[in-house]
């Protein structure tokens, strides 16, 4: 296991869970669109298509590809600035575990996995061949 | 479902103190050097999930059978994250992990127990074990069926999660808490049954809103005086919100009510009610009626920044995209129509309000 690192795989099953969140909570706004609330359908398609990307990046990961674990880190490190804006501000957002959880320390755990010199070589190295 | 039981809070802390020593115990071992990062982190988290559910055994000392299932399911797993050298290790953990998760959902769909925040954050943190568990990683000693892990992991975790997700919201929106009137709604805290003084005071707080508020049965009259509809006025019925009673913080008074709730008929808006509301989250107001005036705040709701679209949080404090978590500063509806809630009820019935907008 020395020249070989399992973050890439880590980082891949986190960003799978954020996948299903996001495609869980496009979901969740498509009932509300029978209430009346019918910009729900753009922000439930939006919820999905993010989380299709997210997959897509997830897949890119396990590959090394590079730009997969930029997307990523950018995608996460916007997620991590919302997220600890929505805890600074008094707007009543819930603050319980679920929720740092799943807003702060999961994000954050990507972006750790991710991050550094080890990272940047392991991605940089072309990698067609390695397969899923 | 967003709250945290008082019994169940122990675990969490049980789960927290196992974090560093489970770190400290994998760091002693020199067999981790064996395993990629991958098991390493599943046997620590393994170990956290473990210590949470043996965390929770002296808080549910009277209940005999969920006791046993948690001393039997706390030392599975912190066994088996000490075993993570085990040929078998994969499988064992993954049926574990499996039969846990599925055991919770029969746990609370048969009514012994109610969701809450340590069981979700339990859930979650033995969802993701399973997907390091399971997620075949490159050079590895033991080569797996990899084709086989790649479709279980990329098809079967998100579909536990959204099963997951999905059966304990349906649970927790069916069977609410006492405090928990409806979709997101926390009433305040009261006696459970009215007094005679209380039952005259709500009778006066409606005599005086309505006889105050009658002028707005034109809506003409409520427009004039600040009240704008605060939403889609092609839905069945809208709050209409005066802005400067709000922000002038009036407390529960029937002469400026801060919201009036309309009909949306075909004959134009059909006043339904006022609401009072409180200028700051979590402050609720006064309660002459106890039980029957109880104030109601709205929690985990998503909204978007730009309109008052909104839906509900996900069990996995997840929004749409494009909308924020908020809380509604509590407030207390007036309804001029007879509801089966009572005057003072959090809702209106739908079935009166599509029966004004028929007429």
């Amino acid at each position: 296991m020395d020249k070989q690192t399992s973050r890439p795989e880590a980082a891949f099953v986190l960003l799978l869970m954020q996948s299903t969140f996001w495609a869980i909570a496009g979901l969740s706004a498509f009932p509300f669109v029978l209430g009346g609330e019918v910009f729900e359908v753009g922000l439930g398609l939006a919820s999905i298509l993010l989380a299709a990307f997210a997959a897509v990046l997830a897949v890119g990961l396990v590959k090394r590809r590079r730009r997969a674990r930029r997307w990523v880190m950018g995608i996460e490190i916007t997620c991590l600035v919302g997220s600890l804006l929505l805890l600074v501000l008094p707007i009543g957002a819930n603050h319980g575990p679920v929720s740092l959880m799943t807003n702060v320390g999961l994000p954050l755990a990507v972006v750790v996995l991710l991050r550094g010199k080890t990272m940047r070589v392991h991605f940089a190295a072309p990698t067609a061949a390695a397969g899923v | 479902m967003f709250d945290i039981a008082p019994d169940h809070a122990i675990g969490l802390y049980a789960g927290l103190l196992a974090l560093p020593i489970a770190l400290m115990a994998l760091w002693l071992r020199p067999a981790r050097h064996s395993v990629p990062g991958t098991v390493q982190a599943a046997a620590v988290l393994m170990t956290v999930a473990g210590a949470i559910h043996l965390g929770l055994v002296p808080s549910h000392l009277g209940e005999r059978v969920t006791v046993a299932l948690f001393v039997i399911n706390g030392i599975a797993y912190i066994g088996l994250a000490a075993a993570f050298t085990w040929r078998w290790w994969r499988l064992a953990s993954s049926a574990l992990l499996l039969m846990t998760v599925f055991g919770y959902l029969g746990f609370i769909a048969l009514g012994f127990d109610s969701p809450d925040q340590v069981a979700l954050t339990t859930k979650l943190l033995e969802l993701i074990t399973l997907g390091l568990v399971l997620v075949p990683v490159r050079g590895e000693a033991r080569p797996r069926d990899r084709a086989w892990n790649w479709a279980l992991l990329g098809s079967g975790l998100p579909v536990l999660t959204l099963v997951t997700g999905a059966a304990i919201w349906g649970i927790g929106l069916a069977t609410p808490d006492a405090r928990h009137a409806h979709v997101g709604a926390l009433l305040q805290a009261s006696n459970a049954v009215a007094t005679p003084d209380q039952v005259a005071a709500a009778a006066q707080l409606y005599a005086e809103t309505k006889g105050a508020t009658m002028a707005y049965e034109d809506w003409h009259h409520a427009w004039a005086a600040g009240y704008r509809p605060g939403g889609n006025t092609s839905m069945p019925s809208t709050h209409w919100m005066n802005d400067a009673y709000v922000k002038a913080g009036y407390v529960m008074d029937p002469h400026r009510p801060q919201g009036l709730v309309y009909a949306n008929s075909k004959h134009g808006p059909v006043l339904l009610g006022a609401m009072f509301q409180m200028p700051h989250i979590n402050q609720f107001g006064p309660d002459p009626g106890g039980p029957l005036t109880a104030w109601h705040q709205h929690e985990n709701l998503c909204v978007t920044p730009l309109g008052l679209e909104f839906s509900l949080m996900t069990p996995y404090a997840i929004c749409p995209i494009g909308s924020i978590d908020i809380s509604v500063s509590p407030m207390l509806h007036v309804w001029f129509f007879k509801t089966s809630g009572g005057p003072f009820a959090v809702d209106i019935d739908s079935s009166v309000v599509a029966a004004v907008d028929r007429s």
